[in-house]
């Protein structure tokens, strides 16, 4: 019995390390510490991903770090250009460090780095000075030519969410954040400032109230789903869940409290309750795909950033609006070309407190 | 909202989080109750969660069948491979005498992988969606109408607390009222005399290992409907099996008490959930993360009073030699 055992393991081996060798993947992803089917960022840049490499017929690959840490992050990277890879897509601040650490290694590999700038800082201590990695003396941004870092405006799909959902009658809303990190912190305040513009529009009299909380996760958890319970059994009418995994938590209890509504972010998550009435927006797989597109079309320019907002359609809402019950394509044209215009200018100052947000027509409560 | 109204409907959400506790917590108490320290109930809780989830999804998709009667089907599921991932650590520790501490850390770091590399390998996602909303029972006709009881028990549930609540009982009659419950418990004090007696210790042990692991998977899969249609492997437990040892040892691996400390805990974790429902608690602007320690505080006091004169079996966690006195 065991030496059969033994030859089938050894048999097996020998199968997998004859399927392992010589096969490269050229376009490769690297998760940040979710999974590729997030919902939400590593899945939206996996789809732009797939489809560039589908649609001319390029072998590609994702990999997810065996770790939560910058060490398993770099090892990834470099296990994908082990693999063939000569562009890799990182999504997520997370890789801040990690692709400082390997960019100037890999002169001949792409980086297209969403959301996030490589730098040597690690951290910020309570005076805002940086804390440095292990070695460094001084704080490094430096970005190379092989790197393209993309931005979005979160603020500006913040602001359209938060606009549509006053628009629509609300005037109780809550805001779900996973945590207090810059992008969803620019969601969050961007939502304030777009239910404080629509409240002006609409000429409220009482404000609209907003109740604003960080999770804390990023996933399924009842400490989620209590809190938004509880938000629409005080008569909270919909909440933006801007917390990858832990929005299903929300919608969860959206769908058992007898009126819930939820706002997605980041990619259309309609599909993934009935509540959803729309998302936030950012245009991940386009971006991802037009930014292959220029690395092939051999017009690639690293070393700055893109910064994409409603002008370049780098955010925005799905063009659905079944869900609501008068907001309609022709209000959201109008409020976007706005933006567009830069006749509404939304802020994304991420040194602003919710709670502080000044203003007669929105009252802040952060909890 | 009157603070009747909202002490129900705290007390009515504490239930989804309690019963499963309790049913986890009650898993443990089986095993030990026969001699074998059970600290894989984690594993177990993720391992029933998935696989049960992971057909409901399929038979979801194929049939459209949805509501009570998948939840069953899911129910069923949970239990049987909550037993057939138990019988891993029942042979350890009871066939193989080793020792139970490591054969259950094992096995609490097997299951979450495993059920993720399972996943990816037949869907290519770590994410299941499942229409638990289905499952939600907004209000059950007549019985919801019942004072003080409508509103805790028979609205805006989950079928989960009644089956919680039969397994309760059940438990507490097989554990004192059957030959089966004397022989598990005299299994679990002085094996040797057990076996003196006539009882065959492994078999008592096998079987105290395989209702955890029935149990053990059902409140795996009770603690992660009412919360999630999406699930994902990586955070399925959120490390609820510890905390029902800690109700376990807590509740001096007696049901009623069990019980008891399971709603304490539901009943202060869902307080520091919803203080904005509670208006006294939120004006006092408390920050979210006291508040959200504030259950596991208690817990710890709890088990620091409650500990020091702790009963429990004392052949717990010890392999069976039948030639040692």
């Amino acid at each position: 019995m065991k030496k059969v055992l033994v030859l089938l393991f050894v048999l097996s081996f020998g199968v997998i390390l004859s399927a392992c060798t010589q096969k490269t993947y050229e376009l490769a992803l690297v998760t940040d510490v979710g999974t590729i089917d997030d919902g939400s960022f590593n899945q939206g840049a996996w789809e732009g991903l797939k489809a560039f490499a589908e649609d001319n017929d390029i072998s590609y690959k994702y990999y997810q770090p065996s770790a939560d840490s910058t060490d398993a992050r770099v090892a990834t990277i470099e296990l994908a250009i082990e693999n063939g890879a000569t562009t890799v897509v990182t999504p997520g601040y997370m890789f801040e460090n990690a692709i400082w650490l390997v960019q100037s290694d890999h002169p001949d590999v792409n980086f297209i780095f969403l959301d996030g700038s490589p730098s040597n800082v690690s951290g910020w201590d309570d005076q805002g000075n940086p804390i440095l990695l292990t070695g460094e003396t001084a704080a490094d941004f430096t970005v190379e030519d092989n790197v393209l870092p993309i931005f979005y405006k979160e603020q500006e799909a913040g602001f359209l969410a938060g606009y549509a959902a006053v628009m629509d009658g609300n005037t109780k809303l809550g805001f779900v954040g996973g945590m207090a990190v810059p992008a969803v912190v620019r969601f969050g305040y961007g939502y304030i400032q777009g239910a404080a513009y629509a409240a002006e529009e609409l000429e409220l009299t009482a404000p609209v109230e907003v109740v604003y909380w960080y999770s804390g996760v990023f996933w399924a958890d009842n400490t989620v789903s209590d809190k938004a319970a509880s938000w629409f059994t005080t008569g909270t009418e919909v909440i933006f869940a801007a917390a990858g995994g832990a929005g299903a938590s929300v919608m969860s209890a959206a769908e058992q409290a007898t009126d819930g509504k939820v706002i997605g972010v980041d990619i259309d998550q309609k599909d993934a309750s009935e509540t959803v009435i729309t998302s936030a927006m950012k245009e991940l797989a386009n971006s991802v795909y037009a930014a292959l597109e220029s690395i092939y079309d051999e017009t690639f320019v690293g070393g700055t950033a893109w910064n994409l907002g409603s002008v370049e359609d780098g955010v925005g809402l799905p063009q659905d609006f079944t869900r609501f019950d008068t907001f309609d394509q022709a209000d959201y044209d109008a409020i976007f070309a706005l933006l567009t215009a830069g006749t509404v200018v939304v802020s994304g100052d991420i040194t602003v407190d919710a709670d502080s947000f000044d203003s007669d027509y929105v009252t802040v409560i952060v909890e | 909202m009157s603070f009747l109204d909202t002490l129900y409907s705290i007390i009515n959400m504490s239930l989804l989080v309690a019963i499963p506790l309790m049913i986890v917590a009650l898993a443990g108490m089986f095993s030990e109750r026969s001699g074998v320290v059970n600290i894989a109930l984690e594993g177990i809780m993720t391992f029933g969660a998935f696989f049960a989830i992971f057909f409901m999804s399929l038979i979801y998709k194929s049939s459209g069948l949805n509501g009570q009667s998948l939840f069953f089907i899911g129910i069923f599921i949970a239990i049987i491979i909550g037993m057939l991932f138990s019988l891993l650590h029942a042979y350890a520790s009871v066939n193989m005498s080793a020792n139970q501490i490591i054969s259950a850390t094992a096995l609490n770091m097997f299951a979450p992988a495993f059920a993720i590399f399972l996943a990816k390998a037949i869907t290519g996602y770590s994410k299941i969606q499942f229409p638990n909303n289905s499952f939600f029972i907004r209000s059950i006709p007549i019985l919801s109408d019942i004072p003080v009881l409508g509103p805790i028990l028979f609205s805006n549930t989950f079928i989960t607390i009644y089956i919680g609540i039969a397994i309760l009982i059940v438990s507490y009659i097989t554990i004192y009222k059957t030959r089966f419950g004397l022989r598990l418990r005299s299994c679990g004090e002085y094996p040797q005399a057990a076996d003196a007696a006539g009882i065959n210790v492994k078999k008592i042990r096998y079987l105290g290992v395989v209702i955890s692991g029935a149990l053990g998977g059902l409140g795996g899969l009770f603690y992660i409907v009412p919360i999630t249609g999406i699930y994902d492997a990586t955070f399925s437990a959120n490390g609820y099996g510890f905390l029902a040892l800690a109700v376990l040892i807590s509740g001096q691996w007696k049901p009623f008490r069990i019980l008891l400390f399971s709603l304490l805990f539901g009943f202060f974790s869902k307080i520091s959930n919803m203080t904005s429902m509670i208006p006294f608690l939120s004006n006092m602007n408390i920050p979210g993360e006291i508040l959200s320690i504030i259950p596991y505080i208690v817990t710890i006091i709890v088990l620091i009073f409650t500990s020091k004169n702790s009963q429990g079996p004392k052949a717990a966690g010890e392999p069976y030699d039948a030639g040692k006195r």
